[in-house]
């Protein structure tokens, strides 16, 4: 019905997106540096230089190069990797499913927590528990989240030795097949107790870590319009039916304010994203953001581009999931383009 | 046009659904304590219609919601006072009342929607808009009814259908429900529900309950959504309807078929109706006996007749006065010269002293008492009162010209 149209709308919409997206990477990739950056050394000559120039493409014109490094793109080919040593597709697959496992793991926490802390504040307004739901709401929208990560593993890993740094034990890691390689669901493939538990514990902490900023913004948006739904009309009539504050709550007034929630949490995946940077660089995790960190510091731009587009197309998938789910809880908007 | 009154002021003698005694519900707000309603009293009688009636903003649905126990508690508070409430049972078997601002919780939900329904002013706002009309609707009879969705399994339903016929199914329930052996049962459950929806819609005059039950509230009319509320509320037969300003929000030509729909249904189902209201020609069109509200306050009580020929408080004076005019807003009372009364912390007084052109010295002073003994029906005014009883002599109590002007 309508919103199967509007899903498959947005589908055929997604390819121009993508070209638009990719034009402003590609563009963003020559001015931003010099592609052939990491294959220069400081014995070459300007002839060599030039060689390499050549060799890449730099002396066409700016469409000629856009369109052949689109074409490599549709075939498969983001270049080579100079941080990887290793062509960018080679390497590509692993560390997205790394930088998805952390991010859909932290996503999980901050939904379920930012929803859960939020209902629970926002049926008890100005009361004890909403009061300290709003204190650790805000000190998590505000706290950095570099800083944040150095406490969790000073605690966490220094101190207690609750939990471990990196993505996983490598002869645990090495014993099982990775088909996906997301490790908790290699691990459940495999049938292996001891990888699924061993992926778990490594997430833990860089989950927490990376979702307490997203888990703060989603608490506050909830915690209020859960408050602002209970004083709907439609609230007491539901009360007025004989409902026990149970149904009123979970049917009533919650669905409807998942509704302003369901975009913040669409805002908290750029959070995510962004984050996960840092997370990834302090927790050891072999993910896209620390893959992107040592691109940057090392100017190599094909590993970069790679970085930018996906992460750009991965913001497009979540945006679209949460323009369905809003319009699948919000019966009042008329889905168009 | 007055249906025959089943009970006149004065003399109860037909049996009472409710009594409200000395009502008091306060707001504690910053500024102080809020005396939104501030001892409130009056009968309705089994079958009739009373009419509440008073400017905005002094207490009506306050009161109304006092009933079902709706108040907000922080802020609110029931500060005083009772709301006896004889259920069917009680009535006919001469049993004992239960208090609304008492009973515990349990029996509170089993009385709201059941026993005791309530319509609202703005049905686009008293509907949910997520939901579809359907399972608004149904969630009455899964609450109240369980027992008659259950009929068809001669008391051998198993657990998670009669837990699903109650509304306490869980996820993992509900997800069973998807499958073989418990999707059949299920979806034969579905279809008793549905049956009854559609009734009760079809009640209201709804030609089409199949497509108004997969309906959200958004697509439908303010006259129609009206129409669910009111299915919704007598489907499960209740004692008292309780209906707050149920026209106010709705076109004028509307607003008559869904009056005319209340009363036809009020006689089909015997139920009791405090029908509330700001609007003095709609109330007279259907209600029994009519209790005047001030600020937070009863000013009086009577039949319908008695209110309208012969009003007794001064603000009902006032009100009739003005009634017929046409500088007013259709539907709204008529303005009386001054303002009302802060309600913040008020000292005892008569609260419509400071607007009453019979005001004396003593009316602002002494709260009056909603007393029938002098005016033959109650009327909360020293006008009426007895000099000895306030120990004051008889020429400092305001003199009113009681011949109908
Ligand atoms: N939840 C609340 N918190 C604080 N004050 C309240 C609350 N509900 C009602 N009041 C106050 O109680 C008083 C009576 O309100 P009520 O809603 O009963 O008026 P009303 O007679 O129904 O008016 P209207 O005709 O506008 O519906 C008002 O002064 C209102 O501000
Ligand atoms: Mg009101």
């Amino acid at each position: 019905m309508q919103i199967r149209e509007y899903v498959i709308r947005r589908l055929l919409i997604l390819p121009l997106i993508l070209i638009g997206t990719s034009l402003i990477v590609f563009t963003l990739g020559r001015v931003g540096g010099n592609p052939i950056a990491i294959y220069l050394e400081h014995e070459m000559t300007p002839e060599e230089v030039a060689q390499l120039e050549d060799r890449y493409g730099l002396n066409d014109s700016l469409p000629e190069q856009y369109v052949a490094w689109l074409g490599g793109v549709l075939r498969g080919d983001l270049g080579f990797s100079g941080v990887s040593a290793a062509p960018v597709m080679d390497v590509l697959p692993r560390r997205l499913a790394a930088t998805l496992e952390l991010s859909i793991a932290a996503a999980i926490v901050a939904i379920s927590m930012g929803i859960g802390l939020g209902t629970f504040a926002g049926a008890r307004r100005d009361r004890l528990p909403d009061h300290l739901t709003r204190v650790f709401a805000i000190s998590g929208a505000a706290t950095p989240i570099f800083w944040f990560a150095i406490v969790m593993l000073i605690i966490f890993w220094v101190y207690l030795g609750w939990f471990p740094v990196g993505r996983s034990d490598a002869t645990i890691f090495a014993s099982i097949p990775h088909p996906t390689g997301v490790y908790t669901i290699d691990a459940v493939l495999a049938g292996s107790w001891t990888a699924f538990r061993d992926a778990i514990w490594h997430l833990v902490l860089p989950a927490v870590t990376l979702g307490y900023g997203a888990t703060a913004i989603i608490t506050r948006m909830m915690r209020s319009s859960l408050a602002e739904e209970l004083n709907e009309d439609y609230v007491d009539a539901a009360r007025a039916k004989g409902l026990p504050e149970r149904l009123v709550l979970r049917r009533h007034a919650r669905r409807n304010a998942l509704i302003p929630t369901v975009t913040v949490i669409g805002l908290g995946f750029g959070f995510l994203l962004q984050g996960s940077v840092v997370v990834e660089i302090i927790f050891i995790w072999p993910g896209l953001g620390r893959w992107m960190a040592d691109a940057v510091l090392r100017g190599d731009q094909a590993t970069i581009m790679a970085y930018v587009l996906f992460t750009s197309i991965l913001f497009l998938i979540v945006n679209l999931i949460v323009d369905i789910l809003y319009a699948y809880l919000d019966r009042r908007v008329v889905l168009g383009g | 046009m007055t249906a025959a009154a089943p009970a006149t002021a004065g003399e109860k003698t037909a049996a009472l659904v409710a009594s409200v005694e000395d009502l008091r519900v306060h707001f504690e707000l910053k500024a102080g304590v809020l005396h939104a309603v501030d001892g409130v009293s009056f009968d309705i009688a089994d079958g009739e219609t009373l009419g509440l009636v008073g400017e905005t903003g002094c207490g009506k649905s306050v009161t109304a919601r006092s009933f079902l126990r709706l108040i907000p508690t922080p802020p609110g508070r029931y500060a005083g006072g009772r709301i006896r409430f004889w259920p069917k049972e009680a009535r006919q078997s001469g049993g004992e009342p239960v208090d609304l601002l008492q009973v515990p919780t349990s029996d509170m939900l089993d009385i709201r929607g059941n026993r005791i329904a309530m319509i609202f002013q703005d049905p686009g706002k008293a509907l949910n808009p997520a939901l579809p009309i359907r399972e608004q609707v149904a969630e009455v009879f899964y609450q109240h009814r369980t027992e008659d969705l259950l009929e068809a399994w001669n008391g051998r339903a198993p657990r998670p259908i009669r837990r699903a016929a109650s509304q306490r199914a869980g996820k993992l329930e509900r997800l069973a429900f998807k499958f073989p052996p418990l999707r059949s049962q299920s979806k034969r459950l579905k279809r008793r529900v549905d049956e009854l929806v559609g009734d009760a819609l079809a009640e209201t005059q709804i030609h089409n309950p199949r497509k108004i039950m997969a309906s959200y509230p958004h697509e439908l009319s303010g006259g129609m959504k009206q129409r669910v509320m009111i299915a919704q509320a007598l489907a499960c037969n209740p004692d008292l309807l309780i209906a707050d300003e149920p026209t106010t929000a709705l076109d004028v030509t509307i607003q008559a078929r869904i009056l005319e729909l209340i009363r036809e249904l009020q006689h089909a189902h015997q139920t009791s109706v405090l029908y509330i209201s700001h609007d003095l020609s709609l109330v007279r069109r259907i209600c029994d006996r009519i209790a005047v509200m001030y600020a937070g306050r009863i000013a009086e009580i009577g039949t319908t007749q008695q209110v309208f020929h012969d009003p007794r408080h001064p603000y009902t004076q006032g009100l009739l006065a003005a009634v017929p005019s046409f500088a007013h807003r259709r539907g709204e009372l008529a303005a009386i010269e001054g303002t009302v009364p802060e309600l913040i912390d008020p000292d005892p007084s008569c609260r419509f002293h400071t607007r009453c052109a019979f005001a004396t010295d003593i009316c602002g002073r002494v709260d009056p008492v909603l007393d029938g003994r002098v005016a033959g029906r109650p009327v909360a005014c020293h006008g009426y009162a007895s000099p000895e009883e306030l120990g004051v002599a008889a020429a400092e109590l305001p003199h009113l010209d009681r011949s109908p002007a």
